[in-house]
C-alpha cells in the first residue's frame, strides 16, 4: 500500500517543553489510523504536524513522497485539512462555512453549491444551509465541521478527539460518518482518541502514544492482544483499570482493581486483566437505588469538564471513573467538587481487554 | 505582500489622493481665493457678509473670511495665511507696519464705542464722558459689599482685539494703572468676541465697552438688555483699517499660491470707491433705527469736521492715513495724504 | 413674579425652536449647505481613518513585537486628546509658516478631514483591536487548514469582528462630525467653505443669530441620535436573524 504521508524523526518543542520526541510514523494511503494516548500524549501536535499548521522543530515530514518544506508548506496545506477538538466556528450560515475552503480554492460556484450539499448530506444536515451555525446543537456544530472539511476532498483527513464532547446519539453518528467517508471518498483518516472502545472498533491500525512517543503500532487486535506489555501505557486511559480476576463460586468474575474496588463481570476470565467501562454505561444518582445492576460504588466528585450539552465527571470511589451526564442533570442533581454520589453500571458494560 | 502591508499602501496613496486632490481643485478648478482676516466687532454685524455678497457678484474672486481679534487678524497675516487684514487698533497697524508685513493702509469707516451697563445705572455713568465713566465705575466697584470677585461689575474683551487696546487706553486716559485695574476683584475679562462678551456682560448686568455696531445688532434683535449710556464722547472714536499683506514677506510662499496682492489691492480699492462707502454708511439704518458704520473716505476727502480732525488726531501714522515709505504702487489712492493731517 | 419670568422664558425658547425648525423645514440653503459640509468632512474623515487605523490595529492585535504594551497604551492615550489642543498643533503646521505650510491647506476642506481623521484614528485603533483580539485565536488555524493564504486568513479574521469594526467605524464619525475644536482652527469656519455643524453654531450664537443655532443644534443632534438608532437597529436585525429559525 503506498504511503501517503511520513513522519522522520520528528521532535517538537514549545519553547522548553517538549511536545514531540523523535517520532517516527507512516501513515498509509486509505487507511484509518488512530492515535490512542492520554491527554498530553502529542496526538493533538502530531495532528498538527500533518495539517502543516506546524513546522517540526527537528526531523522530516513528508507528504506523497515529497518532503514539506517552507516554501511549499501553504501547497501542502491545499491536500490536508484539519477538525478541531473544540469546534470553530465562522459567524455566519452552515453554507458560508462549509463552503469556506472551497471559496478560497477558487472552486466555480455550481461546483460549491453542489459539494457543500454532498458533504451536508454526508453528516445528515441536509436543508441545514441557511440556518446560522453558531446557534446549532453541539452535535450538529461538530458535524458542521465535520462536513465542512469533507467537501475539501482532501487525500488526508486529521480528526482531533472527534466524539469527545458528544453526547452517545452524536458520537455514533459521527463514527459512522467517519467510516462512510474513508469507504466511499477512499480519504485516509487520522484521528485521535482517548476512548478505548472507539479505538478497538473504528481505525484499520492504532498507534499507542504517551509522553510525545509512539510506544507502538498495530492493528486493534495486534495492540489489545498485546496487553501485558502496554499494561502500563493503558492505564491512563480513562476508565481503563488493570486487575486481578477471579471466578466466584456463582459463576460471576470479580476483578480486583485496587484499593478495594471489586468490579463484577459477566466475561468469564482469570488472573491479571485490563478492563474498561464505556462512560456511556454508567449512571450517576445522588442515592444509592437498587437495580439489577451488580456494580454500584459510592465516591466523591473529583473533577468536573463542561463540554456544553454534556458533562464530564471524574468520580473517585476508590479508583477514578469518568462519567458523562447531561447538562441538564447536572443542573438539576446540583452537583459540585465534592460532591457525595454513586455509580452504577451493569456487569455485562465490563468489557475484558 | 502581507494584507496590512497592502493596507498602508491604501492608507498612504488615499491621503495623496486628499492632499493632491485640493491643490489641483484649488489651483485649477476654484476661483482664485483672497484671504481676508478680520476683527469679531466687524464681523458679528453681518456688515462683512453684505460686502461679501456685493463684492462676489461683481469681481470673479471668492472671498475667504476669517474673523477672529484684531491681535490674531495680525498674526495671520504674519504667518502668510492671510491676504488683506480689516483692523481697528491704531498702536498695532502701526507695528504691523513698522515691522514690514504690511502695505497701502487705508482707513474705511469709523463709528463710535458705547460704554454699555444696566438700565438702572448702578454706578451712575450716565450723561458723563469716558474719564469720568470709567471713575465712577471703580468708585463703585470698590464700594461693593462683594468683594470676593463673585460680583462682576465690568467685562473686558481681554482678547488682544482692537476693542480690548481700546478699552485699555481708556483707563490709561482716565489715569488708571491697567494691571493693577485689571485684577480687581470686580473686573472679568471674556477672552472673547464682542458678541460672547456682550452675552456675559448682559448675564452679569455689568458694564462693558462695545463697538456700536454690534451693541445695536444684540439690542434690536433683544439678545441682551443693556443700554448704550456714553457714546458721545471723541475719545471712544473707533477706526477701522485696512491694510494689504506684503507680497514678499518670506512666510507666505505655498506651492500653489503666493499672496494674493493684486486681488487685495482690488478689494481695498473696491471697498473706497463711492458705492461701497454708500453701502456701508446704510448699512442697517432702516433695522436698527440709527447707523451702524459711517464711511470715511468722504469725510477725509472733504475734511468734514470736527470728524476729519478726530480721524486725523486719532488714527493718523505720523501725520498721514498710510505713511509713504508703506505705500506700493498705488498711489491714487493717496492723492490727498500730504502729512499735514 | 419670578414664576411668570421662567414662563417668558420658557415662551422665548419654544419660539426659538419653532422658527429654528421652520428655518430646517424650509429648505435653507445656507443651513443645508452646512450640513453637508458637516457629513462630507466628517464622513470623509472617517474613511481616512479606517485606511490608517485598519492596519496598525490588525499589527497590534495579530502579531506580537516589541514595545507593543508602550504602542497600545500610546493609543489609548491619544483618545482623551483635547481638541483645541490638537487644532493648535494642526494649526501650526498647516500654517503657511509651519512645515506642511508648503501645500496651502490651512482653511481648507483638506485641512479638516485630515484634522478631524487624526483626531478620531486613535479610537478606530483601540475599538478595532479589540474587536479582533476578541475573536477565537483558532479561527486563523481553522482558515490556514482550511487552504487560507495570510492575507485571505486575516481578512477571516476581520470578518469575524465585523460587528466590532462597525462599531469603530461609527464611533469614529461620531467623534468626528461632533468636535469643534480642530474644525474650528484650521478650517477657519469660513462661510459657505469651511463651517460646519458645530463651528456654525458657535458663530452664530456668538453673533446673536439664536434661531439659527437652534436650528443647526437640532439637525446635529437628529444627525447623532439617528446612526445610533441605525447602529442599534442593525444590531437587533442580526440578533433577530440569528434566534430565528430563517426559513431553509
Amino acid at each position: 500500500m503506498a504511503i501517503i504521508a511520513e513522519l522522520k524523526n520528528v521532535t517538537k518543542l514549545y519553547g522548553t517543553k517538549m511536545a514531540l520526541g523523535s517520532v517516527n510514523l507512516q501513515v498509509d494511503e486509505g487507511e484509518i489510523l488512530a492515535l490512542l494516548g492520554p491527554n498530553g500524549s502529542g496526538k493533538t501536535t502530531l495532528l498538527k504536524i500533518l495539517a502543516f499548521l506546524e513546522k517540526p522543530t527537528l526531523g522530516e515530514v513528508y507528504f506523497s513522497n515529497r518532503k514539506v518544506t517552507d516554501q511549499n508548506m501553504m501547497q501542502m496545506r491545499m491536500k490536508s485539512t484539519m477538525v478541531f477538538q473544540k469546534t470553530v466556528l465562522f459567524d455566519t450560515t452552515v453554507y458560508d462555512n462549509v463552503a469556506y475552503g472551497l471559496k478560497v480554492r477558487k472552486t466555480p460556484k455550481k461546483e460549491i453549491v453542489e459539494r457543500v450539499g454532498r458533504a451536508l448530506e454526508l453528516v445528515g444536515l441536509e436543508g441545514f444551509n441557511k440556518r446560522h451555525a453558531k446557534k446549532l446543537s453541539g452535535g450538529e456544530q461538530q458535524r458542521v465541521a465535520l462536513a465542512r472539511a469533507i467537501a475539501l476532498k482532501t487525500k488526508l483527513l486529521l480528526l482531533d478527539e472527534p466524539t469527545a464532547n458528544l453526547d452517545p446519539k452524536n458520537a455514533a453518528l459521527v463514527e459512522e460518518i467517519i467510516a462512510t467517508v474513508n469507504r466511499e471518498l477512499k480519504t485516509t483518516i487520522v484521528m485521535a482518541t482517548h476512548n478505548m472502545f472507539q479505538a478497538k472498533n473504528l481505525p484499520n491500525r492504532i498507534a499507542l502514544m504517551n509522553y510525545g512517543r509512539i510506544s507502538e503500532t498495530g492493528t486493534p487486535k495486534e495492540i489489545f492482544g498485546k496487553l501485558s506489555k502496554n499494561l502500563v501505557s493503558f492505564a491512563s486511559l480513562e476508565n481503563t483499570f488493570v486487575g486481578k480476576a477471579k471466578i466466584t463460586e456463582n459463576g460471576t468474575t470479580l476483578i480486583d482493581i485496587g484499593n478495594n474496588v471489586e468490579v463484577a463481570a459477566t466475561s468469564k476470565c482469570q488472573g491479571k486483566v485490563s478492563v474498561f467501562i464505556s462512560p456511556e454505561d454508567i449512571i450517576l444518582s445522588r442515592t444509592h437505588f437498587v437495580s439489577s445492576a451488580r456494580n454500584v460504588f459510592k465516591g466523591k466528585i473529583v473533577e468536573i469538564s463542561n463540554f456544553g450539552s454534556v458533562v464530564r465527571l471524574k468520580v473517585d470511589v476508590g479508583k477514578p471513573f469518568t462519567v458523562q451526564i447531561t447538562k441538564r442533570s447536572f443542573n438539576e442533581m446540583k452537583l459540585n467538587l465534592n460532591s457525595e454520589v454513586y455509580i452504577t453500571f451493569k456487569a455485562s458494560s465490563v468489557q475484558i481487554l | 505582500m502581507q494584507l496590512w502591508e497592502k493596507l498602508i499602501i491604501v492608507a498612504i496613496l488615499a491621503t495623496i489622493v486628499v492632499v493632491a486632490g485640493t491643490i489641483v481643485y484649488l489651483n485649477y478648478f476654484a476661483k482664485r481665493r483672497l484671504f481676508i482676516s478680520t476683527t469679531t466687532s466687524l464681523y458679528d454685524t453681518g456688515l462683512l457678509d453684505m460686502i461679501e455678497k456685493d463684492y462676489e457678484s461683481t469681481h470673479n474672486v471668492d472671498l475667504q473670511i476669517v474673523a477672529a481679534g484684531t491681535g490674531i487678524a495680525i498674526q495671520h497675516a504674519k504667518n502668510g495665511d492671510a491676504d488683506v487684514i480689516l483692523v481697528h487698533s491704531l498702536s498695532m497697524e502701526k507695528t504691523f507696519l513698522e515691522e514690514g508685513y504690511g502695505v497701502n493702509r487705508k482707513i474705511i469707516a469709523y463709528n463710535f464705542f458705547t460704554i454699555i451697563g444696566p438700565e438702572n445705572d448702578p454706578a451712575g455713568i450716565l450723561g458723563k464722558n469716558a474719564t469720568e465713566a470709567l471713575k465712577s465705575i471703580v468708585a463703585y466697584g470698590d464700594r461693593l459689599p462683594d468683594q470676593s470677585g463673585a460680583t462682576k461689575i465690568w467685562i473686558s474683551r481681554g482678547d488682544n482685539s482692537g476693542t480690548h487696546s481700546k478699552e485699555q487706553s481708556l483707563w490709561k486716559e482716565a489715569g488708571y494703572n491697567y494691571t493693577l485695574i485689571s485684577q480687581k476683584p470686580w473686573y472679568a475679562s471674556t477672552g472673547s468676541g464682542m458678541g460672547d462678551t456682550l452675552n456675559v456682560a448682559d448675564q452679569k448686568s455689568a458694564y462693558t465697552l462695545s463697538d456700536m455696531g454690534t451693541y445695536l445688532k444684540f439690542y434690536k434683535d433683544r439678545i441682551i438688555s443693556l443700554k448704550a449710556l456714553i457714546s458721545e464722547d471723541t475719545s471712544l472714536l473707533n477706526v477701522y483699517s485696512a491694510i494689504a499683506v506684503k507680497p514678499d514677506v518670506p512666510a507666505n510662499k505655498s506651492i500653489h499660491e503666493q499672496i494674493n496682492f493684486k486681488d487685495a489691492m482690488d478689494f481695498i480699492q473696491y471697498l473706497v470707491s463711492p458705492e461701497t462707502q454708500q453701502l456701508i454708511t446704510n448699512y442697517g439704518k432702516d433695522v436698527y433705527g440709527q447707523r451702524l458704520f459711517f464711511g470715511a473716505v468722504e469725510t477725509l476727502k472733504n475734511n468734514e469736521q470736527p470728524e476729519a480732525n478726530w480721524i486725523k488726531a486719532y488714527a493718523f501714522i505720523n501725520g498721514y492715513e498710510c505713511p509713504p515709505q508703506y505705500r506700493s504702487n498705488y498711489d491714487e489712492l493717496y492723492t490727498g495724504d500730504t502729512g499735514n493731517g | 413674579m419670578s414664576f411668570t419670568l421662567v414662563i417668558l422664558a420658557m415662551v422665548d425658547i419654544l419660539e426659538g425652536i419653532i422658527k429654528a425648525l421652520q428655518l430646517i423645514v424650509s429648505g435653507d440653503p445656507t443651513l443645508y449647505g452646512i450640513l453637508y459640509r458637516s457629513l462630507l468632512f466628517s464622513g470623509s474623515a472617517a474613511v481616512l481613518a479606517t485606511l490608517w487605523g485598519t492596519p496598525i490595529a490588525m499589527l497590534l492585535s495579530l502579531k506580537d513585537f516589541r514595545g507593543k504594551t508602550i504602542i497600545k497604551g500610546f493609543f489609548n492615550t491619544l483618545i482623551g486628546i483635547p481638541t483645541v489642543v490638537l487644532g493648535l498643533v494642526l494649526f501650526l503646521i498647516f500654517s503657511k509658516s509651519g512645515p506642511l505650510g508648503f501645500l496651502g491647506l490651512l482653511y481648507t476642506p483638506a485641512a479638516i478631514i485630515l484634522g478631524e481623521a487624526v483626531l478620531v484614528t486613535p479610537i478606530l485603533i483601540s475599538i478595532m483591536t479589540s474587536a479582533i483580539e476578541a475573536v477565537d485565536p483558532e479561527i486563523v488555524n481553522l482558515a490556514k487548514t482550511l487552504g487560507a493564504s495570510e492575507s485571505q486568513t486575516a481578512i477571516a479574521v476581520l470578518k469575524e469582528a465585523l460587528n466590532g469594526v462597525l462599531l469603530s467605524n461609527i464611533a469614529s464619525f461620531n467623534r468626528a462630525i461632533a468636535e469643534l475644536g480642530v474644525a474650528l482652527l484650521v478650517g477657519g469656519n469660513i462661510a459657505g467653505s469651511t463651517d460646519i455643524l458645530t463651528t456654525a453654531i458657535s458663530r452664530y450664537t456668538a453673533r446673536g443669530d439664536l434661531d439659527l443655532a437652534v436650528a443647526l443644534g437640532i439637525l446635529l443632534m437628529i444627525i447623532i441620535f439617528g446612526i445610533n438608532m441605525i447602529v442599534i437597529a442593525t444590531r437587533k436585525l442580526r440578533w433577530l436573524s440569528i434566534l430565528g429559525k430563517s426559513p431553509q
